[in-house]
């Protein structure tokens, strides 16, 4: 029974900053931008969260300083891929580069070394619950602001004037343009939102779990929140699913670990990859295809027919 | 708007236009990298000495460059091969680590005789590349789950299973490091008496040949183009694309898997966890400012070699670490990538286009 709330308790440490993650993917992919700055984003958004709590004492000024360092290099690939019209992929490449070189660059002063940052609240009777006391209510306020955030995308997406303006400029930036919508000016603002949450997802890591900064702390988390993104077919709602899923598989090894269970570490440790491959095959197979039919498409007002 | 304006793509880019705003991409990115080294404390009139002189002009550091070079020119090419079929290989690394398993699984189990081992290790390890690429070109052709995503988290599957062996079966029980136990004499590539440079390099070389009439004087290159720019007209020309695509991309693979194959038969004697650092990123960026030309690719290959030679100087005397060569490989691409667009369009201010 304990094993099992333990385990519990521990999956929203790996799976909410890959939410925050896929929430931001989401974004971007519904306005038509392939995004591989995640990894990036997530690392100078662990790093500033990091360093602002350290200097500051502060996570929370920390948390705004991640999301706020995420959003500027967000703005950077944006620039590049909706005004320049780069390349997609080769964009996001680099800008994934200074995401993780900056933050090794900058974070080299403040690299190991452990501060004071976000815990769970003091709720004495709910987090003794059996099973969910721990998954629920043991959990620093940021899970929650996550949970929150998923609803609030979810409705922005399917339910305001903006959220309708991010799907038709991914589906058909050709006709969005022509109802004077500035396809440019959305996907700016996706690629800001999304470099946003995915500093977030890396705040997360480093402000409300581990509690320091340490190099390669996002170990390819923007790459696993990018096959989400497809797993969730394009859903807020169902990323969160996804995300708990993984997080439940991701942390099922450290607690039979800590059982004392002699497990082949490393080869458990696969699981969540050719999990996620899985999920992939399974997900482009399904009859829904539900991906954003200008995905990846640079658009341009003079290619219109 | 205030005014109105249009992008209108270039039909034919001059090859001055094109060579000019490439160079000038080229130089304010390399221009920011120095300022970015100043700032971190750098003196600038080291810069010169540390960055140029020490890894080109003196023997030590050349020998030195050179002998990084040879898996860079490798992740070059492999990256060069399989983005010209439009082929996302965002797993170098991987397959460079199935590789060097592949190249070590030779020598523990002794395959063959002790004369001609070496080179079963390069065939294995060119074997192991190939297979690790293989799988999500079979993904991507049969079920179209995306290659950029299936290729690098099986990178970190191979990641995984190295960690597997080096902690586990093939641990050498006499070091206290999780490294397997060094390959034998005979089993390693002769050194050519200047520094530790080994005979790898003229399989590196060899390799940028072969790529070269493969991609720009083959039938195959040939088509591999027409499908790289448009698979549809591809298609309907009759080209027989999957047999091209196949060929392109297992080719990736298998250059990539001997940079694995040759850091372990050459430079290394042993499988390290320290083998393919960064190698994915680094192939790309080398393929794309030799603007996918394979022979451009070697002198690109070295000089990117001089600069992670020189950022082990930094490291020692600056305390910078290795993420500031990954953030100034960052800044040149973006830079090129953004000064394109003067190349790639005009700005027409006079009107707007007519729909």
């Amino acid at each position: 029974m304990s094993f099992i709330s333990f385990w519990f308790a521990s999956i929203p440490v790996s799976a909410l900053p890959l939410l925050l993650a896929c929430l931001g993917l989401i974004l971007s992919e519904r306005s038509g931008v392939v995004n591989l700055g995640a990894e990036g984003y997530m690392a100078v958004g662990a790093m500033s969260g990091a360093s602002v709590t350290l200097l500051t004492g502060s996570p929370w000024l920390g948390v705004g300083a991640g999301v706020l360092a995420g959003c500027c290099l967000g703005l950077l690939f944006a620039f590049s891929v909706a005004v320049l019209k780069a390349d997609q992929i080769l964009s996001g490449l680099a800008v994934m580069a200074i995401g993780l070189g900056l933050s090794g660059f900058i974070g080299r002063h403040w690299v190991h070394q452990p501060f004071n940052g976000m815990t769970a609240p003091d709720l004495p009777g709910l987090q003794q619950l059996p099973l969910l006391g721990g998954l629920l209510f043991k959990q620093p306020l940021l899970a929650w602001v996550s949970i929150l955030l998923v609803i609030v995308i979810a409705w922005t997406l399917h339910r305001t004037r903006i959220g309708l303006r991010f799907t038709a400029v991914g589906e058909d930036p050709a006709a969005a343009d022509n109802a004077g919508i500035s396809v440019p000016g959305v996907q700016m603002l996706a690629g800001m939102l999304c470099g946003a949450l995915c500093g977030l997802g890396g705040a997360y890591l480093s402000v409300a779990s581990a509690h320091i900064w340490v190099d390669n702390m996002v170990a390819g988390r923007g790459w696993i929140a990018l096959a989400l993104v497809v797993f969730a077919r394009w859903r807020p709602g169902r990323a969160l699913i996804g995300a708990l899923l993984f997080g439940a598989v991701d942390m099922l090894l450290p607690r039979l670990q800590a059982q004392g269970l002699q497990v082949p570490v490393y080869l458990m440790g696969m699981l969540p990859y050719l999990l996620t491959i899985l999920v992939l095959v399974l997900a482009t197979r399904s009859r829904y295809r539900d991906e954003p039919a200008a995905l990846g498409v640079t658009y341009l007002r003079q290619d219109r027919h | 708007m205030a005014f109105q304006f249009a992008l209108q793509r270039r039909a034919n880019t001059s090859f001055l236009r094109s060579s000019l705003t490439f160079s000038g991409g080229l130089l304010l990115g390399l221009l920011l990298c120095v300022a970015l080294l100043i700032q971190a404390g750098v003196p600038a009139d080291m810069l010169f000495d540390d960055l140029v002189w020490q890894v080109f002009f003196q023997a030590d550091g050349l020998a030195q460059t050179l002998t990084l070079s040879i898996p860079l020119i490798l992740a070059g090419l492999s990256a060069a091969l399989a983005l010209r079929v439009k082929f996302w290989n965002i797993g170098i690394e991987g397959q460079l680590w199935l590789g060097a398993i592949a190249a070590m699984a030779v020598s523990i189990y002794g395959v063959g005789s002790d004369s001609y081992r070496w080179a079963l290790m390069l065939v294995a390890a060119m074997a192991g590349g190939t297979l690790w690429i293989a799988v999500p070109l079979w993904l991507k052709e049969r079920f179209h789950a995306s290659e950029l995503v299936v290729t690098l988290l099986l990178s970190n599957v191979a990641f995984q299973l190295m960690l597997h062996l080096l902690f586990g079966a093939w641990r050498d029980p006499t070091q206290s490091f999780p490294i397997s136990p060094a390959i034998s004499e005979p089993e390693r590539l002769l050194k050519l008496g200047f520094g530790n440079l080994h005979t790898g390099l003229f399989a590196s070389i060899g390799m940028v040949f072969l790529v070269m009439w493969i991609m720009e004087r083959s039938r195959l290159g040939f088509q591999s183009r027409i499908l790289g720019s448009n698979r549809q007209v591809a298609e309907a020309s009759g080209i027989a694309v999957g047999t091209t695509l196949v060929v392109m991309v297992l080719l990736s693979g298998a250059m990539a898997g001997l940079a694995g194959g040759l850091l372990v038969a050459g430079t290394e004697y042993r499988l390290t966890q320290h083998l393919g650092w960064n190698m994915t990123f680094s192939g790309i960026v080398i393929a794309f400012i030799a603007r996918f030309r394979p022979f451009w690719v070697l002198p690109v290959a070295v000089v990117l070699a001089g600069v992670y030679n020189a950022g082990a100087t930094l490291k020692v005397f600056y305390g910078l670490t290795e993420a500031t060569v990954l953030l100034m490989q960052g800044i040149v691409l973006l830079s090129l990538l953004w000064c394109q667009f003067i190349a790639a369009f005009s700005i027409d201010r006079r009107q707007e286009v007519s729909v």
